[in-house]
């Protein structure tokens, strides 16, 4: 018995000891430094001048990626084609991308591991909450700090302080989200709404009062206002609710899965045919029931059409490109990537070539209507995210998205 | 003279580890400097659920509530208040015009999930087995839910940013260190004795007339306080907080920190949760490229979940208690005498050793679990 006790002491002495020697070594080996790939090409060795670094802290694995790559992919081929064409002032444009995963403490590191790698400009994840450890770090070493598609009007200085003056994002304010879905029952004549709020974001709640405020505005009247949460079990007591409520419409602030086909479904099923409009979040198609009954009068609002009929050539030629680098977008975001890196050229234009943050975001913050891919581009010093911008109605015709027109917000409050 | 060298060893070897997690840190790149600092951070969690998972034998998934309440606590009055007011309107007045330094932060956070864990603890230490695990998990989620609507208390939804950066690999070490010697100390109390012989047999422990209630109430109070300690290192070491960060994610991978090194002693607590810790930063970072000299090595996005679910079955068919056995650092070496016991005897006894009474010379609970030659 005392053999076999030493036996199993030295077992576990050894396994101890095992993990000891791995931990000790794994740290060894993360101190030799993660390298970043750099897709949008390797620092200019041919110009003497130095190039722009952008330091990418996005999500590449978990769920904010169908946002988050699709936007990275089309700004690198914008940054390259703006490379091809001489750079900005001769200096080439390179993204050194770094994926957070959505960690904290990795978005935090990998922060500063592109700080230290040379960024002059942070580039984070389309989701403020995930995108803070990394947006911090950028505002505390005075970078311009740029979040492609945040859909909240936090990244800036209503979240951040004094400090956010540094921080814009290129995706639409949800003022101008909930002002162009009002403008487009109203447009539709449908002067009744039932509005629905997924509470899982802010982002939703944001999008469907905003809704609420400009419909009653415009003459518009809200029948009644229900909500859920996305997972909690709900969604078809509320979508049975929504179909027998009466209104002309039915707006949904959500995201698509995986509650979003279950309410249509079920709004169907009980004999509703009117129109569900739903913002960006709801945008793509690919979240849609078989059925082309069920799929059927369901409308959205989106940056761009993913469905080859976008009315703007460059859009189309820009999906085209990403498409033919099996890089095809899902959503109608992945404008706001080249975008936000046409703006960043802008700025440092008229900053003279500075990539000092201070300067950068001081000339940003004066954009207005400037022309992107993505459309007008405008900031304010209360808004540090897109609002005005026009937006890509899409219609969804017995299970076929398709683009039925561009509508513009109007000025916020009108 | 044997069972004192034990005492040292048994707090010597942890905190060994935390001095070699912190130095191996520091010479680090400042990017790598965050890895280690949240390997400490973690760890101290992961030693906060040993306080009351090893000693009671009962599966807590609130601790992390805790940690919330601590991490909110103390991000939000250490936030400036000027950006509290316009980013948190509607929070009470007394949270928008308070502000505390990092340090009364700290134990204000302490003192926070010592208070909520025994408020919680007064109606769950009575239950046992799976049902305090889901009462557990049921406090988990209505923290999770108070925090993440009630906009008075906090920025609800939305994300509590502008916290300042204290957690320097210092501080993180410090902390850490300062809840293992907690935990230890712990340990060694009538209290937590009485606890273990609960663990090992509840009922011939309550023939013997120990309160399981009121041991358990102990041991989860002062986890309690440790998580909610821990809660603000973490909101100190990444500068902001949002109620996704405190929720089921952290939840699970603490437990699993605690599984793998160990559930039964402070040892395993605090490798399992530096061990795995580190194993999760360098496998996020080599998903990123990692230099292996003049090779560069890139994991395919998505293998760091892959490799550590793999990991963590395989220590666990190889070592079910853990990779420690459950035991505390050089345990079965320096216990080794004809005649004594086995380990269950003692504080780092295994949770399925069996456990006695009899180092305090009080009271002895025989386990027939535990009869050996």
């Amino acid at each position: 018995m005392s053999k076999s006790k030493s036996k199993l002491n030295r077992s576990y002495r050894r396994r101890g000891a095992g993990l000891l020697v791995a931990t000790i070594s794994a740290l060894v080996l993360a101190s030799c430094g993660a390298s970043t790939s750099s897709p949008g090409g390797s620092p200019s060795t041919t110009g003497a001048k130095s190039p722009i670094i952008i330091g990418a802290v996005i999500d590449e694995t978990n769920t904010m990626k169908p946002f988050d790559v699709p936007a990275l992919n089309a700004a690198e081929i914008q940054a390259s084609q703006i490379n091809a064409s001489g750079g900005v002032d001769g200096r080439k444009i390179v993204f050194k991308v770094y994926n957070d995963q959505l960690v904290p403490a990795l978005t935090r590191s990998d922060a500063i591991a592109a700080v230290s790698a040379g960024a002059s400009i942070l580039w984070v994840s389309c989701d403020v909450n995930f995108a803070t450890p990394a947006i911090q770090v950028g505002l505390q070493h005075k970078l311009l700090t740029i979040a492609p598609c945040i859909g909240t009007d936090q990244m800036g200085p209503s979240l951040f302080g004094p400090a956010g003056k540094l921080a814009f994002s290129y995706g639409n304010a949800p003022q101008s989200d909930g002002a162009v879905l009002a403008r487009l029952l109203i447009q539709h004549g449908w002067k009744t709404a039932t509005v629905v709020t997924d509470k899982l974001l802010t982002y939703f709640t944001d999008v469907c009062q905003n809704f609420s405020t400009d419909f009653a505005k415009m003459g518009g009247h809200v029948v009644s206002q229900l909500s859920y949460t996305t997972g909690d079990h709900t969604v078809t007591q509320v979508a049975s609710q929504a179909a027998q409520s009466g209104a002309a419409a039915t707006v949904l602030c959500t995201t698509t899965t995986p509650d979003l086909p279950a309410f249509v479904t079920a709004v169907r099923t009980l004999g509703n045919a009117k129109p569900i409009v739903g913002p960006w979040a709801i945008d793509g198609g690919f979240w849609e029931p078989s059925n082309p009954a069920i799929s059927t009068n369901i409308w959205w609002s989106t940056f761009a059409s993913v469905f080859g009929d976008d009315p703007s050539p460059q859009i189309r030629a820009l999906e085209a490109e990403m498409v033919a680098k099996g890089e095809a977008p899902v959503t109608g975001g992945f404008v706001t990537g080249p975008a936000a890196v046409q703006g960043i050229v802008t700025a440092i234009k008229d900053a003279g070539g500075s990539l000092n943050g201070t300067r950068l975001a001081a000339i940003m913050q004066t954009f207005h209507d400037v022309n992107t891919i993505s459309g007008p581009v405008s900031f304010s010093s209360t808004y540090h995210t897109v609002v005005g911008r026009p937006y890509r109605i899409i219609e969804d015709t017995a299970g076929k998205p398709h683009f039925v027109e561009i509508l513009t917000p109007g000025p916020l409050g009108s | 003279m044997r069972p004192r060298l034990r005492l040292v060893a048994e707090l010597a070897g942890p905190l060994s580890l935390v001095v070699v997690v912190a130095v191996a840190g520091s010479a680090m790149s400042i990017a790598q400097q965050g890895n280690a600092i949240n390997v400490l951070v973690t760890a101290t969690i992961v030693v906060a659920l040993y306080v009351f998972i090893g000693n009671s034998g009962v599966w807590s998934f609130g601790q992390i509530s805790f940690v919330a309440v601590g991490a909110f606590a103390a991000g939000l009055l250490t936030s400036p208040t000027a950006t509290r007011q316009t980013s948190m309107p509607t929070l009470f007045k007394f949270l928008a015009t308070t502000q505390i330094s990092n340090t009364e932060s700290l134990v204000l956070a302490a003192g926070l999930g010592a208070v909520f864990s025994f408020l919680a603890g007064l109606v769950l230490m009575r239950l046992s087995g799976l049902s305090a695990g889901i009462a557990t998990f049921a406090v988990l989620e209505i923290t999770y839910d108070v925090l993440t609507y009630w906009d008075k208390i906090g920025p609800g939804a939305t994300t509590l940013a502008l916290v300042p950066v204290t957690t320097s690999m210092t501080v993180g070490a410090v902390g850490c260190g300062i809840a293992i010697v907690v935990a230890f100390a712990y340990q060694h109390t009538r209290s937590c004795r009485l606890l273990r012989a609960s663990r090992e047999d509840p009922v011939a422990a309550q023939g013997l007339g120990i309160s399981v209630f009121r041991h358990r109430l102990v041991a989860f109070t002062i986890s309690g306080g440790l998580a909610g300690f821990a809660g603000a290192l973490f909101v100190h070491e990444l500068g902001s907080i949002s109620t996704g960060q405190v929720y089921i994610d952290l939840t699970f991978a603490t437990l699993a920190m605690l599984v793998v090194g160990g559930a039964g002693s402070l040892w395993g607590a605090v490798l399992g949760g530096m061990g795995l810790g580190v194993v999760d930063a360098f496998l996020s970072n080599a998903e990123n490229g990692v230099a292996f000299g003049s090779v560069n090595v890139t994991l395919p996005n998505g293998m760091r979940v892959v490799i550590l679910g793999v990991l963590m079955v395989v220590v666990l068919i190889i070592a079910p208690k853990g990779v420690t056995g459950s035991r505390e650092f050089l345990e079965r070496f320096l216990s080794k005498r004809p005649g004594r016991a086995g380990a269950g005897n003692k504080p780092g006894g295994s949770l399925a050793g069996g456990a006695s009474v009899a180092d305090d010379g009080s009271q002895a609970v025989p386990s027939p679990s535990r009869t050996q030659s």
